[in-house]
């Protein structure tokens, strides 16, 4: 069953990091329902992603795998539901 | 702080270092990796990297290939059999989206290459100059990891960096691109330094004894233990600890594909090879064992079949240096997420001895059934010449002890059915990414990464066509590779499947072929034709003792099949040994 959940990516602020992460997701067709990217406020050679996707639970924990795959990402952790992407995209854009 | 300075006053003598371009750079850094070995094709965006390397043909052996998808081949073909990266360069544009193929090959092959394409210069990037291609973004899909490199500065930072992440936890291709600019560019070059470690990268994980005390509890009380070998043996060079485990618990021991090599085929505990063309017993017995011990393998769809009706029966152990692996397909009882080698010994010691005779006996009683109805027909034919006995012929004359590199298709099947492979990294073939065209320039790169090893390439005409034009780089560098082509003037797999699946509709897949024989001597290497079964074994005696490179076509069946099968969306277990008997329905 499809639900909505909390994505939160960090990661090595390279070049084609955005990339790199979306592709994941389109390869396994997971639906983006909300996207949020930044770098971080005190190094900007880090940074990080907030996602609002929807799929299922087992392709949601699959997914993290082949995120925390990916050589520049530190880790993907993920909640189910969309407040957690409320408050962390709050957060952003406070910081921003 | 110069201008202060009066005649007088002596400069301070700095430590300051001869500058070198960013090209000399790069190859300073590839050699401090004990890079011997380039495959490669020049070009307008890599032209100062290769006039760097005019003065360092004493230490880089440059192959120049043919199409760069030759190189790349090449380079996995070396890295398969000596666990060294393979190392190649292209131009930009179309050189660079020419590796596209072999990168995805070596990806989901696990195959360690450092690819070095050369750019556009950085203040011409998209904008759409001439042979401008964004690389990095076309090949992160198929990469382990790539980069772009725009000042020379970054270089020897990035080449350390590739050949870490190539060459560690699950091996894979990485690409630097590097404008043209950082190839020309002066600079001071400090020491090479290699990367040992990047934060965000854990290659190798923590062995977790836990996890290996439930795998050893559910080994110790099995009746019907399996061990499937993946080609993660090999990567972690732990086909000695395989063997002691299987030995010492009496477990059997199946292979995958790239599997092959890890154990021995003539040992009393192999029981056959796996997958949609493996052998009966081990498909069959999939869904009869107790607990599955999946070792350094990833599950394809090709080894599984349906996985609705995969194992169902068994508690499954999986161990997997990659995260991403473990619960992808089969859902794993007890993980053990670790290096191959570190898990196999740690676990063998946890292990109780035991003997499973029984157990292996019905694999053997299967197997027989398919040596009745399979293999004795093929290896006693009196027709047209089978790929089986062409491949069982070779295994004998080489006595499983020489690198076999296959393509794609229905000789691949064939050749991992009935050779008899001795020893690990002797198997080298397009596994994953399925790559037709990928055996005779991987063959090349095998033969010059162990030279005093005899390197057959076994080709199907289809896919010898893909990449015959790498014959010319055979011929320059005098590469005696073996190259045997069995030709049934047919993409006989695709062949197989429209007679079994598509009613016999034979869509395309008829070849009218050239010549072979006369295009192999164009390129002076000797050749010979063989349509006679009692030409074959001096036709492969005469291959195999030519010190040169030599090409040998066999005629083959044109409509020969290979079984058993494991039909498309069909369990493990329902595996046929023929083409099923029309019902009366």
């Amino acid at each position: 069953m499809k639900q909505d959940f909390t994505l939160e990516i960090m990661a090595e602020n390279n070049f084609s990091i955005l990339n790199r992460i979306v592709n994941v997701l389109n390869r396994r067709r997971v639906r983006i329902k909300k996207l949020m990217a930044h770098e971080n406020e005190d190094d900007f050679r880090k940074g990080g992603a907030v996602l609002l996707i929807h799929t299922t639970p087992d392709l949601m924990e699959k997914v993290k795998h082949q995120l925390e795959k990916l050589i520049e990402v530190e880790y993907a952790n993920y909640t189910p539901g969309s407040n957690q992407y409320m408050e962390l995209s709050e957060r952003i854009v406070d910081v921003d | 702080m110069d201008v202060l300075l009066t005649k007088s006053e002596k400069k301070e003598a700095s430590p300051t270092q001869e500058k070198i371009s960013g090209s000399q750079a790069l190859l300073e850094c590839l050699i401090a990796e004990n890079v011997d070995t380039i495959f490669g094709y020049p070009g307008g965006a890599i032209m100062p990297v290769y006039d760097a390397l005019y003065d360092y043909a004493d230490r880089l052996s440059h192959i120049l290939v043919r199409h760069e998808q030759g190189a790349i081949h090449a380079a996995q073909g070396f890295a398969r059999v000596s666990g060294r990266p393979g190392i190649v360069f292209a131009t930009s544009g179309p050189g660079a989206t020419n590796l596209v193929t072999g990168l995805a090959d070596a990806l989901i092959d696990s195959t360690p290459l450092v690819c070095i394409t050369g750019q556009v210069f950085a203040h011409l990037l998209g904008t759409d100059a001439f042979q401008e291609i964004d690389v990095v973004n076309t090949t992160i899909p198929v990469t382990k990891w790539n980069v772009q490199v725009t000042e020379a500065k970054d270089i020897a930072s990035a080449v350390a960096k590739a050949f870490h992440i190539a060459t560690t936890g699950r091996p894979g291709p990485v690409l630097i691109d590097i404008t043209k600019n950082a190839q020309n560019e002066l600079f001071e070059f400090a020491e090479y330094k290699k990367c040992t470690g990047i934060r965000t990268y854990r290659p190798k994980p923590t062995l977790q004894v836990t996890e290996v005390e439930a795998a050893a509890e559910l080994i110790n009380q099995a009746k019907k233990p399996y061990i499937l070998a993946g080609q993660g043996i090999l990567l972690s060079n732990a086909s000695e600890e395989l063997l002691a485990f299987s030995e010492k618990t009496g477990i059997p021991v199946a292979s995958t594909l790239l599997g092959l090599g890890a154990f021995p085929t003539n040992h009393p505990n192999y029981v056959g090879y796996l997958g949609m063309h493996g052998n009966y017993a081990p498909n069959i017995n999939t869904n009869e064992c107790d607990v599955l011990i999946a070792i350094g393998m990833r599950f394809d769809d090709r080894v599984t079949g349906n996985v609705s009706k995969y194992a169902k029966q068994a508690k499954v152990i999986h161990i997997e240096i990659d995260k991403a692996e473990i619960n992808k397909i089969i859902k794993a009882d007890v993980a053990v997420h670790a290096d191959a080698k570190e898990a196999l010994t740690l676990l063998t010691s946890m292990a109780e001895p035991a003997s499973h005779k029984s157990w292996i006996q019905s694999f053997r009683d299967l197997n027989k059934k398919e040596y009745d109805k399979v293999i004795y027909p093929e290896f006693n034919s009196t027709g047209e010449i089978k790929m089986a006995e062409v491949v069982n012929q070779l295994s004998q004359k080489t006595k499983g002890e020489a690198i076999l590199v296959t393509d794609v298709g229905q000789h691949q099947m064939v050749a991992s059915r009935y050779y008899e492979f001795k020893n690990p990294r002797t198997n080298v073939t397009s596994g994953g990414a399925g790559t037709m065209g990928f055996a005779l320039p991987a063959a090349m790169g095998a033969k010059l990464a162990i030279p005093h090893k005899q390197v057959v390439a076994v080709i199907g005409d289809g896919g010898y066509q893909m990449t015959v034009q790498e014959l010319g780089t055979i011929m320059q560098y005098k590469i005696p590779v073996k190259i045997l082509v069995l030709n049934n003037n047919f993409l006989g797999m695709v062949r197989q499947w429209q007679q079994l699946f598509h009613a016999k509709r034979y869509s395309f897949t008829e070849m009218t072929n050239p010549n072979f024989v006369k295009i192999a001597e164009a390129y002076s290497i000797p050749a010979r034709k063989v349509d006679q079964r009692e030409d074959l074994s001096a036709a492969l005696q005469e291959m195999l003792d030519s010190e040169t490179s030599y090409f040998l076509e066999v005629v083959v069946g044109k409509e020969d099949n290979v079984f058993p099968m494991v039909p498309a969306g069909a369990g493990v277990s329902e595996i046929i040994l023929e083409i099923p008997k029309p019902t009366n329905a």
